[in-house]
């Protein structure tokens, strides 16, 4: 049986008929077409589908769709405004922290929910934080570096 | 003209796409989606060896929802493989080769209705024997996985160059030893998948995941039974390759036959588990003996291989090939014997990986070398650097050196690192390893690997650059930008790409064999310099002045010697499409290297690179000698992959490779059950490197200028991962004295190996 899901996704407040044993990430890719995060693994082992939930990183392919009623979710596509990417994905791209970009949704939700929260992140924060968002091209330095360029020290 | 006069070439350009990876836009192949899009899935054999007698899929059928099911009797049974003497794939079989091997799919309104019609498929197999270990499997009697295939050897590769009997009876010292490279994933972000789609009039488009979409098209047409110019191939963003995608895989093969036997667009993604279970990096024994005078001279050198194919070919005799003619590049080797073979087993099958074939013999090489200098009493950087191949050099097996800085290479990446101090450190678990390599910059055994470009400048200015080169991940995209920006003298926001699409782009062969830049490049040079011809002569009637002296940079096209005589690109542009009758501004290149050949049949001797890149490695390591734990402190490189075309793109292969390499050294092994099933195919139990365990990078850039290569560059997206392995293991021995001869290179073999050296030391 369908239920219905009220949530806000970057800024916008929708609702959705879902069947209850469907993931945040199906809804968000297959219902409402924000397919930034990305399935590598479904099982909660690579991070390329990290969302924000309320500011804070979750793993939408461990997460039932429902679970997040009435929340507030940022994607990918939530973090351009008015047309300006995200200093964070600037960053990535003009440091040279993107190949193949499949990673690079969920490490760019990672960064952003650890800046969010830490404006002045060490090397080892930053690795730690990323941790979970597995990279197969870059080796993960260029990605450091670019985290690392947004560190604002107090 | 040297690199400081560039104003693109070897300078750090972000990736002209770069933006839309960032922000979701980019479209990979799982993204896609057309109107009444049916979901597919494939039924994959439970059994290692089986024939299916018979496919009763008419519970699925009559599920609802269910619109198709498709068999290993659908398909016309037309092989088709990486090579035409090696073709044994069908897409959907009717022999069971491996558990997974796929005996049918089904076409569905959604995912779910297509995994339970999965379960109301009903197969009926007769079980044969089967084997899961090469040296089984090519004893006589041994279950034989294809019938041509006697032993179920799939490859056997041999060279015999110079005189190796006779060279081993010039040394001072030979050792043999034996060594073992695992099995990895290549394990790639995005798992692959296909969308097909049939129009009305039987053309079928698909959008992949691939490296080499002509051929996907050459594959699926066989294997399908339908014309070439009923099939579009289209490459969408493709979430990194490294090898895994390069050749035509299953799932392809059966989207494109659910779709016309539906007439709907249909999609099949893998899951990790699929996408894991498709290819491999094949597992090698190596056997090496190696001889030298007092000196550390290479006098002669033999290997021999024993690899594991899995259940089909793919690039099998590449791979063997590959085997052998690496260990030609880095040293002088006056006299080679090489055998390899490569058998077929039940199990998933493996294919080409960054470094193919290269990887497992460096290992091996490498590891060995470093144990000759310590028996010989010399330093295994100086006896690097004693027999390192040269500039000019032509090795007995006929590979021909126009370019190497290995020599340089070596020095500067000792230097960097302090190696003289740092390898006398006695008394900490701290240590230091070294290791050589070099790879072909595309090898071309067979066939036709020419590349093509073509270029249409628009009334404005702005250019379209036309490439069957295919980016997956590495940036050829923006690097073929780089290359047409730095002749026109336009920014690369001016430039867009469209690669990589049967219909629309000119022929490739694929992103493999680090061959995309060399060849790629030189065509797209070519098709710039045609147009920036045809626009220079225009140029030189506008501003009364010769095409020769015309210039273009920032914009402007202008008089070399008197820059105020001057118009700007965009309206020189629409002057050059304005002028007599009126013209297109469109240039066209195609390339491929005229210095080389192919093998010889009997002898394997040729050149089958137009040139090669060299790459030295230091590895520095710690180890915990109480719990066997390995961390890998710091990497430096001396490269040499001629000019630097994309310093952050160089830079992000070096750090890429080494996080590989890393993984294989340490981490990562597939495993196999007692069916030849896979018992780890998941992120969480194959364990790749995180941010956690990737030390930063030093790359030195030591090359020069190649004489072949587009503005004199070379390979780097896969030279450079074959050596971090050996130096990661010369670097352990280096630390603590133990010296690990079968990867990975895990905590419990460091601890077995310290109590074994304990136990020998005070007996
Ligand atoms: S897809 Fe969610 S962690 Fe991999
Ligand atoms: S950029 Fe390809 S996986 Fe990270």
């Amino acid at each position: 049986m369908k239920r219905r899901l009220e949530l806000t996704v970057n800024d916008e407040c929708l609702d959705v008929e879902i069947e209850p044993h469907r993931t945040l990430l199906e809804v968000l890719r297959e219902e409402l077409g924000f397919t930034g995060a990305k399935e590598g693994c479904g099982l909660g082992a690579c991070g390329a589908c990290t969302v924000l939930v309320d500011g804070a990183p979750v793993l939408s392919c461990l997460t039932l769709a429902l679970e997040v009623q009435g929340k507030t979710v940022t994607t990918v596509e939530g973090l351009v405004k008015n047309g300006q990417p995200d200093p964070v994905q600037k960053a990535f791209v003009d440091h040279g922290a993107i190949q193949c970009g499949f990673c690079t949704p969920g490490s760019v939700m990672s960064a952003k929910a650890l800046l969010e929260k830490n404006s002045n992140p060490s090397g080892q924060e930053i690795r730690e934080a990323l941790a979970g968002n597995l990279c197969r091209c870059t080796g993960y330095q260029k990605i450091i570096e670019a985290v690392g360029s947004l560190a604002k020290p107090r | 003209m040297n690199s400081e006069s560039y104003a693109y070439i070897g300078r750090k350009q972000p990736q002209i796409d770069g933006l839309a990876k960032a922000t979701g836009e980019a479209k990979f192949t799982t993204d896609l989606v057309l109107p009444r899009m049916l979901i597919g899935k494939l039924l994959g054999s439970p059994y290692p060896h089986a024939r299916v007698r018979n496919v009763d899929a008419s519970r699925a059928l009559a599920l609802k929802g269910v619109k198709a099911v498709v068999t290993g009797k659908d398909v016309p049974g037309k092989k088709y493989g990486v090579f035409v003497s090696r073709m044994d794939e069908t897409g959907l079989t009717v022999k069971a080769r491996f558990v997974g091997d796929p005996v049918a799919a089904v076409a569905a309104v959604d995912e779910e209705t297509a995994m339970e019609a999965l379960g109301l498929i009903s197969v009926d197999y007769e079980i044969l024997p089967a084997v899961f270990d090469p040296e089984e499997a090519m004893k006589e009697g041994a279950p034989v996985i294809h019938d041509e295939y006697e032993r179920n050897i799939v490859a056997d590769t041999h060279y015999d160059f110079g005189d190796v009997e006779a060279g081993f009876r010039e040394c001072d010292h030979i050792r043999e030893d034996n060594f073992f490279s695992q099995t990895v994933s290549h394990a790639t972000l995005e798992p692959r998948g296909v969308l097909a789609d049939c129009d009305v009039a039987g053309k079928l488009t698909l959008w992949t995941s691939t490296q080499a979409p002509f051929q996907v098209r050459r594959d699926i047409i066989r294997a399908l039974d339908i014309p070439a110019s009923k099939l579009r191939v289209i490459k969408a963003h493709v979430g990194g390759g490294f090898g895994g995608k390069a050749d035509t895989y299953p799932m392809q093969v059966a989207a494109t036959l659910l779709a016309m036997k539906t007439g709907r667009p249909l999609k099949i993604i893998a899951t990790r588990e699929e996408e894991i279970n498709v290819r491999r990096r094949a597992p090698m024994s190596i056997f090496t003996k190696t001889g030298v005078k007092k000196d550390g001279a290479i006098m002669a050198q033999y290997l021999k291989i024993l690899a594991d194919s899995g259940a089909y070919s793919s690039t099998s005799i590449l791979m063997m090939y590959n085997s052998g003619l690496t260990c030609m590049i880095p040293y002088r080797i006056p006299n080679f014997k090489y055998d390899g073979y490569q058998i077929y087993t039940n199990k998933m099958v493996t294919g080409a990986m960054r470094g193919h074939g290269a990887n497992q013999p460096r290992f091996a090489v490498e590891s060995q070398l470093d144990m000759i200098a310590e028996d010989i009493g010399m330093d295994p950087a100086d006896l690097r650097l004693r027999n390192a191949s040269q500039k000019g050099d032509t090795t007995v097996s006929g590979l021909h050196f126009v370019s190497c800085e290995l020599s340089r290479s070596i020095e500067e990446s000792t230097r960097n690192v302090g190696w003289k101090e740092k390898r006398r450190q006695k008394g900490t678990n701290r240590g230091i390893g070294i290791a050589c390599g070099g790879f072909v910059c595309g090898a071309r055994i067979s066939g036709h690997t020419a590349s093509g470009t073509n270029i249409h400048v628009h009334e404005d200015g702005g250019v379209t650059v036309i490439t069957g080169s295919a980016d997956i991940g590495q940036g050829s995209n923006s690097v073929m930008a780089q290359f047409v920006a730095e002749e026109l003298g336009i920014p690369l926001s001016d430039i867009s790409v469209i690669a990589a699409d049967t219909e629309t782009t000119p022929i490739d062969n694929g992103t493999f064999s680090s061959r995309v830049t060399f060849y790629g490049g030189n065509a797209t040079l070519l098709a710039a310099r045609e147009v920036k011809q045809m626009m220079a002569g225009i140029a030189a009637t506008l501003l009364k002045s010769n095409a020769e002296d015309i210039v273009f940079r920032d914009k402007l096209v202008f008089v070399r010697d008197d820059p105020s005589r001057s118009i700007p690109f965009g309206k020189l542009a629409k002057a050059t499409e304005g002028m007599g009758h009126g013209r297109l501004i469109i240039g066209q290149g195609q390339w491929a290297p005229t210095n080389t050949q192919f093998p010889d049949k009997k002898t394997k001797w040729g050149n089958v690179s137009g040139s090669y890149s060299f790459a030295t490695q230091i590895a520095e390591v710690e180890v915990d000698t109480e719990t066997g734990q390995v961390k890998v402190i710091s990497i430096t490189i001396g490269d040499d992959c001629g000019q630097v075309i994309n310093p952050l793109s160089v830079q992000g292969q070096a750090d890429g490779s080494v996080a590989m390499g890393i993984g294989h050294a340490l981490l990562e092994q597939l495993l196999f059950g007692s069916n030849g099933q896979l018992m780890n195919p998941s992120l969480l139990d194959f364990k790749i490197p995180t941010a956690m365990e990737c030390p930063p990078t030093t790359l030195l850039e030591v090359g020069t200028p190649d004489p072949i290569g587009p503005y004199g560059a070379k390979e780097i997206g896969e030279g450079l991962l074959i050596t971090t392995v050996p130096a990661i293991c010369n670097a352990i021995y280096n630390a603590v004295g133990v010296r690990i001869t079968e990867l990975p290179i895990t905590p419990e073999k460091i601890l077995k190996a310290l109590d074994e050296k304990k136990r020998r030391e005070k007996p």
